[in-house]
């Protein structure tokens, strides 16, 4: 082990990996960015337009509800493939980074709505009815309740959800895109350098165990267990 | 202006469900609060008191009848528009409904920040309520640090907060134990009274309406089936099926099992006795050795209300039958007298 890791030539690799490695946090930092604000959106709207909710609207609930379970079953790399029009469309180009961003923003969109729902839902109603009570309105309601109450198990839904979003990431080979995952796969796996590819797998282990423990670390702080 | 009543229920119902499923929850209620009393509503789990005390801030609606609260028609405002006139009436809930999000200094504030105040004035009302419920040291708390009294007593500082003029009282002690429960009771009546806020309390707790409610209002099957002033209605509940709730929570009368437990060592004559004037019974009690009689105390006790006290006596009384009568109109004379019917 210790002469095939002698063998990497650094001075080749080295700016390679950091290129890919920025490649990945480019891609994840804005589908979870945006993905996590419209998902937000979403899955508040799906919570409230519930029966009983705030802005209980059957007709809205049931479309919307449709909607997310439509889009959230394809697989990923399906979802490329077939929003390839749309992304041409809205981005200019099927291919590269951003083309991959834009798909990476849907699933995740998709993904953080049905996770701040399900979060929102395990609120006690009491609390959300003591607000009502006191005369606030139904957006101050959203926006200084709800999503406080449910702080800590949407951080780490959100952290669940980046982390999907780096695996995601790892299929922007197919469409021409960067990261860590085409680097392991173009620089180690087709060139059979295994200990490339290998070492993709424990920057990736490193990358997405940070964040988990970033994430654990907020909602623990959040929830003050 | 100042006549009219505070809460004015004019033949209210609210029915939930359709078709064969309806519910019914508050069915054709009238009713009047006016400013300064305490309203108890009593009634058993399933009474439609939750129901009835929502109609008052609007969180339920009525399907027939209106509701007029602080001059104006909360029942036909919508959501949007009850935000004002909801900050003008406290609520306290059973559990207590607190944000776990804020500490007991931003659970009071939240009131105040919903109506507008500013910063240095919610700062100075926050300090001045938690001193009222006691709990100044306990400003930078969780809510689950606390134990269950210390986190109504928080309700009850937030409900308060933004200075209402009716206070909403839902099951506030229902969770509490006994001890907890004077406390809670303690702190509603100092509200009333100091701050002369009006109060509306719904429990099924007899010792809720005994120790702070003026008025009360007996609640079955959605129906309010008696109503009074608390005195009244405890000392004299109505002998109706509807009113078996006042007796049932009093127990003040020997039951079926009583009287047969009883029989087991009192073989005289049963009879109740009405304690409205304790003074008076007592001295006719004093003198039964003179008429030839003994008597046992087989089952009762007093209780007190805000203003008085009542209750039933039951008697087994032993000695020539004669003499037995004898005493028993000197004793109808100091109380109401009835036979125990067995």
């Amino acid at each position: 082990m210790i002469d095939t890791y002698r063998a990497l030539d650094w001075s080749y690799y080295g700016p390679e990996l950091l290129e890919a490695i920025f490649d990945t946090i480019y891609m994840v930092a804005w589908a979870f960015l945006l993905g996590g604000f419209i998902g937000l959106a979403i899955g508040l709207t799906l919570y409230t337009t519930r029966e009983g909710g705030l802005l209980s609207n059957k007709p809205a609930y049931v479309a919307m509800n449709f909607v997310v379970n439509l889009i959230r079953p394809i697989p990923f790399v399906i979802l490329i493939a077939a929003l390839q029009p749309v992304t041409i469309y809205v981005i200019g180009s099927g291919i590269g980074n951003d083309a991959v961003i834009f798909v990476m923003i849907w699933a995740s969109t998709f993904a953080i709505a049905r996770i701040v729902e399900q979060n929102l839902v395990s609120i006690d109603p009491g609390v959300i009815e003591a607000a009502r009570a006191m005369g606030a309105s139904r957006l101050r309601i959203i926006l200084t309740v709800l999503l406080p109450e449910a702080l800590g198990p949407l951080i780490l839904g959100y952290t669940f959800v980046i982390i999907a979003l780096t695996d995601m990431s790892a299929l922007a080979g197919i469409i021409g895109g960067g990261g860590i995952g085409n680097f392991a796969i173009v620089e180690g796996y087709n060139r059979f350098n295994p200990e490339v590819t290998w070492l993709a797998v424990i920057v990736v282990i490193i990358f997405v165990q940070s964040l988990q423990l970033v994430g654990n670390w907020a909602a623990r702080k959040v929830m003050r267990r | 202006m100042s006549t009219a009543p505070l809460i004015e229920f004019n033949r209210v119902s609210r029915t939930y469900g359709t078709g064969d499923k309806t519910v019914t929850a508050v069915d054709d209620v009238s009713l009047r609060v006016d400013r300064g009393e305490v309203y108890g509503v009593i009634g058993f789990s399933g009474a439609g008191k939750s129901t009835l005390i929502r109609l008052v801030n609007g969180l339920e609606r009525p399907t027939a009848g209106s509701v007029h609260v602080l001059g104006q028609e909360i029942s036909a405002m919508r959501e949007g528009q009850l935000t004002k006139v909801r900050s003008r009436i406290g609520m306290v809930f059973q559990q207590f409904n607190l944000f776990h999000s804020r500490d007991v200094a931003g659970n009071v504030a939240y009131p105040l920040k919903v109506a507008g105040w500013k910063k240095a004035e919610r700062q100075a009302r926050v300090e001045e309520l938690l001193d009222f419920v006691g709990l100044t040291d306990k400003a930078s708390q969780h809510p689950e640090q606390l134990s269950g009294g210390q986190k109504q007593r928080v309700g009850i500082a937030r409900a308060l907060a933004a200075k209402p003029d009716i206070l909403l009282a839902d099951e506030s002690t229902s969770a509490l134990d006994p001890n907890t429960t004077g406390e809670v009771l303690r702190l509603l009546r100092r509200a009333n009274e100091e701050l002369g806020i009006t109060i509306v309390a719904i429990t099924h707790e007899m010792e809720v309406i005994r120790s702070i409610a003026d008025r009360v209002a007996v609640m079955d099957q959605g129906r309010i089936v008696e109503t009074g002033l608390v005195y009244d209605v405890f000392s004299s509940p109505r002998e109706t099926k509807d009113a078996s709730f006042v007796g049932a929570a009093l127990k003040d009368r020997p039951t079926a099992e009583d009287v047969q437990r009883i029989r087991g060592h009192a073989t005289g004559r049963l009879i109740v006795v009405s304690l409205q004037n304790a003074a008076a019974v007592s001295a006719v009690l004093g003198e039964a050795a003179s008429h030839g009689v003994a008597f046992e105390i087989v089952h009762g006790g007093v209780s007190t209300t805000k203003n008085a006290s009542y209750g039933l006596l039951t008697l087994a009384l032993e000695g020539d039958t004669s003499a037995v009568e004898t005493f028993v109109m000197a004793l109808n004379a100091a109380g109401e007298v009835q036979e125990v019917h067995e």
